[in-house]
């Protein structure tokens, strides 16, 4: 890396372990309770490129050993140079080779076939995607046509959750692809949306569908 | 070690990674002192000083097959000197064997004001020329002791007819 690069580099977290325990612990709550926005509270400096709450879980969850893949708007941003920095993760150029994927709002995410599947001795070794939408609500309207009802482990009965920032027909294509998903487990990628402030586990055992 | 970056000037890169290996091997009674009002600053730091182990390789003769020499304990860190916009502020890194945080910072602090040419140009004659001269000494006392220890080895000749009796033996 020159040092044009790490000009425009910002600090991470400022208590190492504190601050990517925390993420850890909001990752897990997140995964645990898939559908429920969780905050991400940290004081790391982010990159312009790429909402905050994304960058903070990769900074958290990567390290040498991780292979990350980036959408074009990400790919040779300051994000990646950041990520680059404090993580030392690989950076690939095909979905199917990366453990992580970040995908940023506005870019058009693969489809999840591209991304590694596991296996089925190994199913931990697909791909976990961080997808950026630009919000995230917990809906408790009764019937709101535009918000999805999310049912599986994790969840009591049903949770409603609207997604803001996906366009109808992204939102109707993603949510196809993870049906597909669903079919082949225990293999399959595990779902982060990523709102600028908040993230939602979407593990593969989650099962969605559109209200109404 | 650094015999590569001591006997050879090239690049600008090269000339970075010239003064970051000197500021490396500096001792804190130099660095400290050169630094002035810059070693007592709060330092932003882009990546706290952290120790761990770095794996050295070595050539069997310089040229021979690569092989793992041992592991040395090596202090890094990352910094940015205060400047009135983020953009501007010098990026320091350094790199120096052994533990010592303060050491690893001094050299980092030093190695973002070298970036800037203005500074550069006193620093290099209140820093780096001492610690040229400071190495250079060290270099000299540690050859002089290894030569007060030399041994000549001398292969003495065989006299022929001593070991007749071993040949008698083979035959």
């Amino acid at each position: 890396m020159n040092p044009v690069d790490l000009k425009s580099v910002g600090a991470g977290f400022s208590e190492l372990s504190f601050g990517s325990q925390a993420v850890f612990r909001a990752a897990l709550h997140a995964l645990s309770y898939p559908g429920r926005p969780v905050d991400m509270v940290h004081d790391a400096e982010v990159p312009t490129q790429g909402h905050a709450a994304a960058a903070v879980l990769l900074l958290a969850l990567l390290d040498p050993d991780c292979r990350l893949w980036l959408s074009p708007a990400l790919a040779g941003s300051d994000a990646a140079a950041w990520l680059r920095f404090h993580c030392g993760c690989v950076l690939v150029a095909e979905p199917a080779e990366a453990q992580f994927a970040w995908v940023a709002a506005g870019d058009e995410a693969p489809p999840f076939a591209c991304f590694a599947q596991g296996s089925d001795s190994y199913p931990d070794q697909s791909t976990t995607c961080v997808l950026e939408v630009s919000g995230v609500v917990e809906s408790t309207a009764e019937l709101d046509p535009a918000s999805w009802r999310l049912q599986g482990p994790g969840i009591r009965d049903l949770v409603s959750l609207r997604v803001e920032g996906l366009a109808p027909s992204t939102a109707a294509t993603l949510l196809a692809e993870r049906a597909r998903n669903h079919a082949t487990f225990p293999r399959g990628v595990d779902l982060f949306l990523a709102s600028p402030r908040q993230i939602v586990g979407l593990p593969r055992t989650t099962r969605i569908a559109l209200e109404g | 070690m650094f015999h590569a970056f001591d006997s050879h000037s090239a690049s600008p890169h090269g000339e970075r990674a010239q003064w970051m290996a000197l500021l490396a091997r500096a001792p804190m009674a130099l660095l400290d002192p050169a630094l002035g009002q810059h070693a007592h600053g709060a330092p932003r730091w882009l990546r706290p000083p952290e120790t761990g182990l770095m794996m050295v390789q070595g050539r069997a003769g310089g040229t021979g097959e690569r092989f793992n020499l041992g592991e040395v304990t090596v202090t890094r860190c990352a910094l940015r000197l205060p400047a009135q916009r983020h953009e501007d502020a010098a990026v320091g890194v350094a790199y120096v064997l052994g533990r010592s945080h303060r050491h690893a910072q001094l050299a980092a602090v030093a190695d973002a004001l070298l970036q800037d040419p203005a500074l550069k140009v006193s620093l290099d004659a209140t820093l780096l020329a001492p610690l040229r001269a400071h190495l250079a000494r060290e270099s000299e006392a540690r050859h002089v002791r290894a030569q007060s220890s030399k041994v000549e080895f001398f292969t003495v000749a065989r006299q022929s007819g001593t070991n007749s009796e071993d040949e008698e033996d083979g035959a």
